[in-house]
């Protein structure tokens, strides 16, 4: 299918999108969690550690929330992939990791307290939303630990995924012997939370700058607070727009352009695990038809704004999508691109797709 | 010509006033301040030596002892100032005191000593310096007080900085030197004369000299003295060598060693010249009628004769990668539930013991049994002599109970395999691993992964295609940190393989899992129809099968390990 309205108006007239983005807003507040407010949330490690909780009423929440995973067993999993027991018993010792102030053991009224960052209560009702509702992880503590980054995220804003985490390696590989590219500048369309932007504006030369975008006001209130964190603001500069709209003073300027746009074709969104499908945003997973209406725009702008020489990585939703950006950039791009590459990500899936700008 | 100035200088009694000056002597030869520098501090079992302390001796050896590299040259200057000022203020203070007030004090710190003059005399340690000076030496030392420094000056100043060759020779002879006491009496000899150890409260110089003599015996057996010296030899040469430093990790390599080892060499050789200086005293005190310092001797020799027993324990982990931190791996074997669990309970056992030392641990990968237990798990431990107690611990483990599993309470024998891995610090000493020969894998539960799925398991292995040894990390909440650690283990593994190959050693310890074979049973735990846990290869044994369970160990340690270091008399 080839439409030829600007994207940025095709996200707000494709009637699914429209609605996607009205649903994953409203979304949450029908369900428990907090309304998405434009405001970035203090995720849970950061919460000032105010509450307490008797040792052995954690204890009693403790086995309470084992029981409640152990309760799963493979239902999860056979549904739609979801997660396993083992796996949501490992979640209850890294929200405790969270929740628990470390080394904070007093004494009250002859028992042992434990300072908490939560009330006890609430952290009952998180456990209840992550199994009964399966509020994904992330969400329920506010972060995800992704490479070596503990990145902020909150109902609105993608997850960022471990797979995504090889695009800063992609990247950090052709940065290593190449100066130009060290020291030049980025462009991470659909930044999200910020993820690769944060991750490439760290391994970047002390010239090096990354732009990152996003049309979704969530992901820009998240990802300049995730920015901030890692003190990154003289590095990373976000603007908010659609895909390479706000880059349009950029053109032939860019060292890199990278993305992780959503590609997941519209068919398939109902039937995705509940975690993704009934809690992150439509308008970060879903690509159109094929799934491939925003990688194709993006490969059709990335021509006029990498420089020559310029690097370029696509996340794509596997080898079909690979290889049709592929054959595009041979063939439709008119050879502006050479060493187009598909890498695979850790599960043998061919997950990327990069390649130079002649 | 010098042993004669000794001697005649002994005989009129001017010895006794250098003796109770060490200070003084140990500053003018540049190998005595060095040995004295580098000495080890004693150290007990629970707090081992730290391994600044080991390098720092390190660096002050390779100094002197090779002298040759422009590094050791500089370094050595520096030395050579300080020695300089030490001798010079000493000298000048030590010659116009009294002997025997100064040597009652006792100071502890070597660093402490080059404060101020003041503090220099009152530091009793480093009494120690004057055991270190054989016969010759002495001589040097005879002609004390002022006379001594321009002695030291024209060493340095005819030589403009330090002469390797002339401290080489100074400390070969130091090396191969036989310590004796003034009447030739030998540790080799005390032993030989067999002369009663009474209680430590029973004051009687032989019978701490007796006891003293044979901890260095048990020390030096423990530390496979004669292998240490053909080893040290062989490195010696080695450092010495002009084109050394072509290959620098070669070199940093062959240093450490060298510096290591000679360390533990200077420590025993001192600490037998100690004992025998202190015979020296005692007997001395006695021609002299001089009850204050007989007194003092003996508290000397007796407080010897306690550290030479932390000696000993520390001579049990004497081993290069004894200091490191580990990985512990436990890997169930067949049976089921009921294996699974006793590998769970092994791997609980060593997660209490390393706690109760004082070691951190963390879980890098942990595999449940699909109803109980383990299928197998690899904790980290962490901290100064992890590898060097808990590669005891390697082989197969075995248990007899009723098991709780079985419906109809039948007696069940379950096995498990325990693997230890160092983790070297050091990364020139790393193996240098190919990216290239890496298969880096994610456990993905199928699926088209990416966008489509919410986890948070990003568990990786990583496989080295070319010995197929893997490494797995799941414990870690980013994938990106599981590899990381996944890699470090693969690293270790590695580097054990690799060290097994160079030194063909081939010791139990130096196994991987993968190559322990299920028949090599180091301990069984019977929890019925009797209760004991018996190591079946030095057979000590418990009663009391919880006690070991919940971490009680260093039994069992201990006693494998002087078990297997003191039965081999070749290597003495
Ligand atoms: C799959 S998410 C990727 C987020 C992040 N880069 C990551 O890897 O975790 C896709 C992102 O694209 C953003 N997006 C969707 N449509 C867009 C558009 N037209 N212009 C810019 N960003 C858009 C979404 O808001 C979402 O943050």
């Amino acid at each position: 299918m080839k439409l030829s309205f600007s994207p940025k108006l095709s996200t707000f007239l494709k009637p699914s999108s429209v609605t996607n983005l009205h649903r994953s807003f409203c979304s949450s507040s029908i369900s428990s969690p907090p309304p998405t407010s434009l405001k970035p949330q203090t995720p849970l490690f950061l919460k000032p550690p105010i509450h307490s909780a008797a040792s052995s009423d954690l204890q009693k929440w403790h086995d309470w929330a084992k029981s409640l995973a152990s309760s799963v067993g493979s239902t999860f999993v056979d549904l739609d992939n979801g997660p396993d027991s083992t796996l949501l018993c490992r979640e209850i010792k890294w929200l405790m990791e969270d929740a628990i102030e470390e080394e904070s053991e007093g004494m009250e009224n002859n028992q042992r307290s434990i300072r908490l960052r939560v009330a006890l209560e609430e952290l009952y009702m998180l456990w209840k939303q992550r199994v009964e509702e399966r509020r994904p992880f992330q969400y329920v503590v506010g972060c995800e630990h992704w490479r070596d980054l503990v990145l902020c995220v909150q109902e609105g804003v993608l997850i960022p995924r471990p797979e995504t985490e090889l695009i800063v390696d992609l990247v950090g590989d052709v940065v290593l012997g190449n100066e130009g590219l060290r020291e030049g500048l980025w462009a991470d369309l659909g930044t999200g939370s910020g993820a690769i932007a944060i991750g490439i504006g760290r391994i970047l030369g002390t010239g090096g700058r990354v732009i990152a975008t996003d049309l979704s006001p969530a992901a820009f209130e998240v990802a300049g607070f995730n920015v901030q964190r890692y003190g990154l603001q003289d590095v990373v500069e976000l603007r908010q727009g659609s895909w390479l709209e706000p880059l349009k003073d950029m053109e032939g300027k860019l060292a890199g352009l990278v993305s992780n746009p959503p590609y997941i074709p519209s068919d398939d969104i109902s039937g995705l695990q509940a975690e993704v499908g009934r809690h992150e945003p439509k308008v970060a997973l879903d690509g159109g038809i094929n799934g491939m209406d925003d990688l194709l725009h993006i490969c059709k702008g990335a021509a006029s704004m990498l420089k020559p020489g310029g690097f370029f990585a696509f996340e794509t939703n596997g080898e079909k999508q690979c290889k049709h950006l592929v054959e595009y950039m041979e063939n439709d791009a008119g050879g502006s691109f050479c060493n187009l590459k598909i890498v695979p990500d850790f599960a043998g899936i061919n997950r990327f797709v990069t390649g130079f700008h002649k | 010509m010098s042993s004669f100035m000794f001697r005649k200088r002994a005989s009129s009694g001017s010895w006794v006033v250098l003796c109770q000056n060490p200070e003084a002597k140990t500053q003018f030869v540049p190998y005595l301040l060095f040995s004295t520098l580098s000495e080890p501090q004693p150290t007990t079992l629970n707090k081992p030596s730290k391994p600044q302390n080991l390098s720092n001796s390190i660096e002050n050896k390779r100094i002197l002892d090779s002298g040759s590299s422009s590094f050791s040259l500089k370094t050595s200057k520096t030395l050579l100032g300080s020695v300089h000022n030490h001798t010079f203020s000493r000298n000048i203070f030590v010659s116009g005191s009294k002997p025997l007030a100064l040597s009652s004090a006792s100071g502890k710190n070597i660093t402490g000593s080059h404060c101020s003059p003041l503090s220099s005399i009152s530091f009793g340690s480093q009494r120690r310096g004057i055991w270190h000076l054989s016969t010759e030496n002495r001589v040097l030392a005879s002609g004390c007080g002022v006379l001594v420094l321009p002695m030291v000056k024209s060493l340095y100043s005819s030589r403009g900085g330090l002469a390797p060759c002339s401290l080489g020779c100074l400390f070969g002879t130091q090396a191969a030197m036989e310590p004796s006491t003034c009447d030739g009496l030998t540790v080799d000899r005390i032993i030989a004369s067999e002369w009663l150890i009474l209680d430590e409260d029973e004051s009687d110089w032989k019978s701490h000299a007796a006891a003293i003599a044979q901890s260095i015996h048990l020390i030096k057996k423990r530390l496979q003295w004669k292998k240490l010296m053909i080893r040290l030899d062989l490195l010696s040469a080695e450092v010495n060598k002009p084109d050394l430093w072509n290959d620098p990790v070669h070199a940093g390599k062959i240093s450490r060693e060298h510096g290591s080892l000679m360390g533990k060499m200077k420590e025993v050789k001192a600490f037998e010249r100690e004992l025998l200086e202190h015979i020296d005293m005692v007997k001395l005190a006695r021609e002299e009628n001089d009850g204050e310092l007989e007194s003092e001797s003996m508290n000397a020799l007796l407080k010897m004769r306690i550290t030479s027993k932390e000696k000993e324990t520390e001579a049990l982990l004497a081993g290069e990668q004894d200091p490191c931190s580990c990985y512990i791996e436990v890997q169930s074997g067949a049976g089921g539930t009921e294996s699974n669990d006793w590998a769970a309970m092994v791997m609980q056992m060593y997660k209490v013991w390393a706690q109760q030392r004082g070691y951190k641990i963390s879980v890098v990968d942990e595999m449940p049994g699909e109803i109980a237990g383990i299928k197998r798990a690899t904790i980290k431990v962490d901290g100064e002599y992890a590898f060097g107690y808990a590669k005891a611990e390697v082989g197969v483990h075995r248990l007899v109970r009723i098991s709780p599993f079985d419906s109809s309470k039948r007696r069940h024998t379950s096995f498990a395999a325990v693997a230890v891995t160092p983790i070297n610090e050091d990364a020139s000493a790393h193996v240098q691993i190919n990216e290239s020969d890496l298969r880096i894998e994610r456990f993905r539960s199928g699926g088209p992964g990416g966008q489509h799925a919410n986890t948070t398991d990003s568990a990786v292995r990583i496989v080295h295609v070319p010995t197929g040894i893997t490494a797995t990390s799941q414990n870690e909440r980013s994938q990106h940190m599981n590899k990381a650690s996944a890699m470090a283990v693969l690293q270790s593994r590695l580097d054990q393989l690799e060290m097994a190959r160079q030194t063909q050693m081939n010791a139990q310890y130096s196994q991987s899992l993968t190559d322990i074979t299920w028949g090599s049973q180091i301990r069984s735990y019977v929890l019925h129809p009797y209760r004991m846990v018996k190591d079946l290869r030095t057979n000590y044994e418990v009663s009391d099968p919880d006690s070991v369970l919940e971490g009680d160990l260093d039994g069992f340690i201990m006693s494998y390990l002087s078990a297997s270091l003191d039965k081999d008399e070749d290597d003495r």
